[in-house]
């Protein structure tokens, strides 16, 4: 029995040889780029000395994670982080996907083309270019802000730097503005790609646009939106080191709303340069976003196996 | 037919005002490039400086000779990492996105995995530099980049996966066609939405790469414009934020780049990827075209 | 059929051209270093790599100036130099990385601020005593002995350090026009409480202008007040006196002088002295003067400051010493040149070594380029830009590398700068702790979460902006973070360290 179920497998892999055969080179490159490197994981467990060699330097156990969880600090930078990225995850996502439905109701094709270059805009500058756009506005003495908006309604000045209870709402706008565009150009990459017959037939039969949108297009978009939201799960733990340590211009001020895990291993590991302690933060980081992501998907591959990841 | 067209207009309405919002920090950013460094400073960046001046262009035009290198190299990495980068990812992508793929789970976990793990920074280092010496070569700045961490591929998977009618490939396959013409006169044509996103995100990881410049390479001369532009804020705002130049930090401070400087370098890097993109967007176009054909 | 062959075949073809395209450019690189050179004769001139850090340097004419060192090195030493500047925001990765695998690399600038002691104890540099006994016996001759002793960890030696100012005084500096105009003497300033009378009529008479500004986030107000009376010993935990014999180490940030000059700082702050965003701007106080928004900053000085700064901010400057010229404990170990474990040679790096420590063309070489080219000599000992030369092309800072005496100063120096420097080092105070480096291994963990709570208070309490009552709080959070393991971590090793002196 074990025989012929191999030997079933085997004809499976002769008639699509060509498949396997076309898989060669992206499966060479993640060897190359991703496997062997992983070996490295290990110098999270040791007490690194050059002149031993990396795999002959002493282990030293999870000493290297402790400056994860010793500290107070510990605690607000993991709520930090989940909070913001889990915030942004279902705000981006929404946001998207609606503009996407909206981008692809236009039917001027040139307006259509003009509003897609324009939002997906942001998203081509570096978050060190933002940094000095976010200065421009919120600046003490000069900013746009303080200067032009809050006299409008007879508000006094606010030395934004130094607030930290206006920082959730700053980064999260600015995150908002600069990646919509890129989610909203992946989700649109799918509805156009939606057999347009579903939506003659819909119209035939009198259905909405409402019911449309809610019956056909986002059923339809619903494997790329997990495979988003899935991704973004397992990066949770990960932040936008730009948006959280350019952004607020690394102003102590407002740690209590802006540390995350990335910029207090940032911070931390400059005095130090100890390649241990940083593979361990990134070591950390993996697996909480791996577990989190088996664990979603195991619940998306209940529903339906055909939309989980694998 | 009315209410359509009122929505239309509501809709085009909207629309305008987002691009607005979209568009003012870049209209910001172009216009303190032609502010005086004074009225910067004084002023702050703002849509209307007090004074307007050329000087931050003619700084740039005196580097021209390295701004046009790596100009050249940047576009160079961009064009070669785009599209082996994209070959590789699809034909990856598209045998992962048949459900008769035998071992498929096995090898959507092995691309799947690598978004999650990695080496880190000095293992992957080690490997490209000890075993494949791409220290500061060319190389160094377009292999690293190539796969983007296998999340392209899978974005792909699911386009073919849901947007390629079975049917058509099983037809083609009892017609005679081999799978290698199925992929390339089939499945590539109609998947040219998905294809232009995602080089489209190759071509701007590419434009706006500067990591992998910073490790990898020591010789300013092999320096794309990400890098320049990315070693003159860094060293900046290094200088802001340690003590340790201590003596001469007033010295060294005045031989950097001004603020308007800092603005025109980011618009000289962002003006080109503004110039591509159109590209792009005509295939965009075309994959509406084919979409409709189907139908 | 036939396509999936040609398919095959193209796909073989593609990883061929790969592999071709990796073995090229690796043979490549390093042939470009190596133009064919047989004038030496028997033996091939050993290439040394040198890398340093790039400080806003002008580096256009790099290959040149190499050439032409290496014209001199071939002939006394036979070994080639090939230098390899390093932006100094990508310093520490690419160091750190290039440590780590085994590129080319022989000689290599350390710094206590740039993780010296965790090179040493990762056994990234190597120990240098013997090398410097047998191929480089004229460096000792070069500086005092207790500079090249102190930059000793353990008792060896990793580090030589480079020739320069080893002491420094604090004060305020201010742009002249100004303080002429308003017939203000700086002279009658004896301590930082001083100023305040000062700047309230800056103030007045100059409402566009702040009187005070911040260096930078880490250089703050206050660090500027209490550096010239407190040894940080290496980073501010842990501190000692300058003016008294204890070694029992205390915390800074508690201490009466760190809340003296707080709330002198806040008190200026609260005057409209210091200019609101203080402690989050990212303008230099150069950019700050330039523009017209500053009169003036604390700093650290040494002889021919005001030159100094007179260049920078383009305007002729006054400064007022407030504090004795002192030596820290670190000042010998803040800028050195050591020898990477990658080395291959590390006799002729230091043979290279000695060469920087006693080749006066050498030196001028590489701190200000080629004579006839990058300058010419003024008549008086200094040097200046070629006439008819409006770009300069080449120019390293005169402080890291090697013996800096031996350097032409630049004109509008004073010619005998060296001499005046080497009085100035000899009258400073030296610090009891000269040559102690501490060593962070273990306390890891302490280090980085002590390191947030400074980044999060420093900026707020030192630029004054935060109200001196939050020190309070600063130090509860510093002792969460594990300050008190830490300085008692650095005592133990500091009482060690004064066993063995």
């Amino acid at each position: 029995m074990g025989q012929t179920r191999w030997g079933q497998t085997w004809k499976q892999v002769v008639r699509y040889r060509a498949l396997l055969f076309m898989m060669i080179p992206g499966l060479i490159y993640l060897v190359i780029n991703n496997y062997i490197p992983m070996a490295g994981i290990v110098i999270a467990f040791k007490d690194i000395n050059y002149a031993k060699g990396i795999f002959a330097s002493d282990w030293i156990g999870l000493k290297n994670f402790e400056f994860l969880f010793k500290t107070n600090d510990a605690f607000i930078i993991t709520r930090n982080t989940i909070l913001y990225n889990g915030f942004f995850i279902i705000l981006n996502t929404v946001i998207a996907i609606g503009l996407a439905i909206l981008l692809n109701e236009i039917r001027n094709a040139v307006a259509k083309r003009f509003y897609q270059s324009i939002v997906l805009l942001p998203y081509l500058i570096s978050m060190v270019i933002v940094s000095y756009l976010v200065v421009a506005m919120l600046h003490v003495e000069n900013g746009f802000m303080n200067n032009t908006v809050l006299p409008l309604f007879g508000i006094d000045p606010i030395a934004w730097y130094s607030k930290a209870e206006y920082w959730p709402f700053i980064l999260t706008i600015v995150n908002v503005w600069k990646n919509i565009g890129y989610l909203c150009i992946i989700f649109l990459a799918s509805i156009v790609g939606i057999d347009h017959e579903y939506y003659e037939a819909a119209t035939i039969d009198g259905a909405s646009k409402w019911a449309q949108i809610k019956s056909i297009t986002v059923p339809l978009i619903m494997p790329t939106i997990i495979i988003m939201t899935l991704l973004a799960i397992g990066r949770i733990f990960y932040s936008d080191f730009g948006l959280f340590y350019q952004v607020p211009l690394n102003s102590g001020a407002l740690k209590s709303t802006t540390d995350v895990i990335d910029t207090y291993v940032y911070r931390g590991l400059m005095q130090l340069g100890d390649i241990g302690m940083s593979s361990a933060a990134g070591l950390y980081q993996s697996v909480v976003g791996f577990v989190l992501v088996l664990l979603s998907n195991y619940i998306v591959a209940k529903k339906d196996r055909d939309q989980a990841l694998f | 037919m009315r209410s359509n067209e009122m929505n239309q207009t509501a809709l085009n309405i909207f629309m305008v005002v987002l691009t607005a919002a979209c568009l003012l920090p870049f209209l910001l950013l172009i216009i303190s490039s032609f502010a005086s460094e004074q009225s910067i400073i004084k002023l702050g960046y703002t849509f209307f400086p007090s004074e307007y001046s050329l000087e931050a262009y003619k700084y740039l035009w005196g580097e021209s000779s390295s701004l046009l290198r790596a100009y050249g190299i940047t576009i160079l990495i961009t064009v070669i990492g785009t599209s082996v980068g994209l070959t590789i990812s699809a034909l990856l992508a598209y045998p992962l996105s048949r459900g008769v793929l035998p071992f498929k789970y096995f090898f959507s976990f092995v691309v799947f995995f690598t978004l999650l793990f990695n080496g880190g920074l000095v293992p992957t280092y080690l490997v490209y530099t000890e075993i494949f010496h791409m220290k500061n070569t060319l190389l160094a700045l377009i292999i690293p980049g190539l796969l983007t961490n296998g999340f392209f591929i899978l974005l792909i998977r699911t386009y073919f996966a849901t947007s390629i009618p079975v049917p058509i490939i099983e037809s083609a396959y009892i017609d005679g066609a081999s799978e290698y013409r199925i992929f390339f006169s089939i499945v590539m044509p109609l998947s040219l939405p998905i294809l232009a996103t995602i080089g489209l995100m190759l071509t701007i990881a590419y434009w706006n790469d500067w990591f992998n410049g910073l490790i990898y390479l020591t010789e300013p001369r092999l320096f794309s414009i990400q890098n320049l532009l990315n070693r003159m804020l860094t060293n900046i705002q290094f200088l802001q934020q340690n003590s340790f130049a201590g003596n001469n930090a007033s010295a060294i401070a005045a031989n950097l780049p001004t603020n308007a400087v800092r603005m025109a370098m980011a618009v000289i890097g962002v003006v080109p990827l503004l110039c591509v993109y159109p590209f792009f967007q005509k295939y965009f176009v075309k994959g509406l075209v084919v979409g409709a054909v189907k139908g | 059929m036939r396509l999936t062959f040609k398919f095959n075949a193209m796909l073989s073809l593609l990883l061929a051209l790969a592999l071709l395209l990796a073995a090229c450019s690796s043979g490549g690189s390093p042939e470009r270093e190596n133009p064919t050179n047989s004038e030496g004769g028997d033996d091939k001139p050993v290439e040394l790599v040198f890398a340093f850090l790039n400080v806003a340097s002008i580096f256009k004419d790099l290959q040149k100036v190499e050439d032409e060192i290496n014209k001199i090195t071939q002939e006394k030493i036979n070994a080639k130099i090939k230098l390899m500047p390093i932006d100094v925001a990508a310093w520490t990765q690419q160091t750190n990385l290039i440590l780590a695998g085994s590129e080319p690399l022989d000689l290599i600038v350390s710094s206590a601020t740039l993780n010296y002691s965790s090179q040493v104890a990762k056994g990234q540099i190597i120990a240098l005593d013997d090398l410097i006994e047998q191929y480089a016996p004229d460096i000792k001759h070069t500086m005092p002995a207790e500079i090249l002793a102190g930059a000793k960890l353990n008792g060896v030696t990793y580090g030589i350090p480079s020739v320069r100012d080893f002491a420094t005084d604090y004060g305020y500096i201010a742009r002249k026009d100004i303080l002429d105009k308003h017939n203000i003497d700086l002279s009658t300033v004896k301590t930082f409480e001083d100023l305040t009378a000062i700047f309230q009529i800056l103030k007045e008479k100059e409402p566009d202008m702040y009187p005070i500004v911040q260096r930078s986030q880490t250089v703050t107000i206050v660090t500027d007040m209490f550096t010239g009376y407190i040894d940080g010993l290496g980073n501010n935990i842990g501190v000692l006196n300058y003016d008294d014999d204890s070694t029992q180490l205390f915390n800074l940030f508690e201490s009466d002088i760190y809340r003296k000059y707080s709330e002198l700082a806040h008190e200026w702050y609260k005057k409209g002295f210091v200019p609101p965003d203080a402690s989050t701007s990212q303008e230099s106080n150069t950019a700050m003067m330039r523009a017209n928004k500053a009169i003036g900053y604390l700093s650290n000085f040494k002889p021919g400051f005001e030159n100094q700064e007179k260049v920078a901010n383009g305007m002729e400057m006054v400064a007022v010493r407030i504090t004795e010229p002192v030596s820290s404990s670190s000042t010998a170990a803040s800028f050195m040149i050591s020898i990477a474990k990658n080395s291959k040679n590390p006799e002729k790096a230091m043979e290279m070594i000695n060469l920087l420590y006693t080749d006066k063309d050498i030196v001028n070489l590489l701190d200000n380029g080629i004579e006839g080219i990058h300058y010419v000599q003024a008549g008086d000992g200094t040097i200046k830009l070629p006439d008819g030369v409006t770009e300069q092309t080449y120019l390293a800072t005169q402080w890291m590398i090697g013996n800096n005496a031996l350097a032409y100063p630049w004109q509008g120096t004073a010619p005998d700068i060296w001499d005046q420097m080497k009085a100035f080092n000899e009258s400073a105070k030296l610090s009891k702790a000269i040559g102690f480096v501490f060593d962070t291994t273990n306390v890891k963990t302490e280090v980085a979460a002590v390191q947030n709570v400074l980044d999060e208070y420093r900026p707020g309490i030192e630029s004054g902006t935060l109200d001196p009552s939050t020190i309070a709080d600063f130090n509860k959070k510093l002792k969460d973070a594990g300050l008190d393991t830490m300085i008692a971590e650095k005592q133990k090793q500091l009482d060690a360290w004064l066993q063995t002196q």
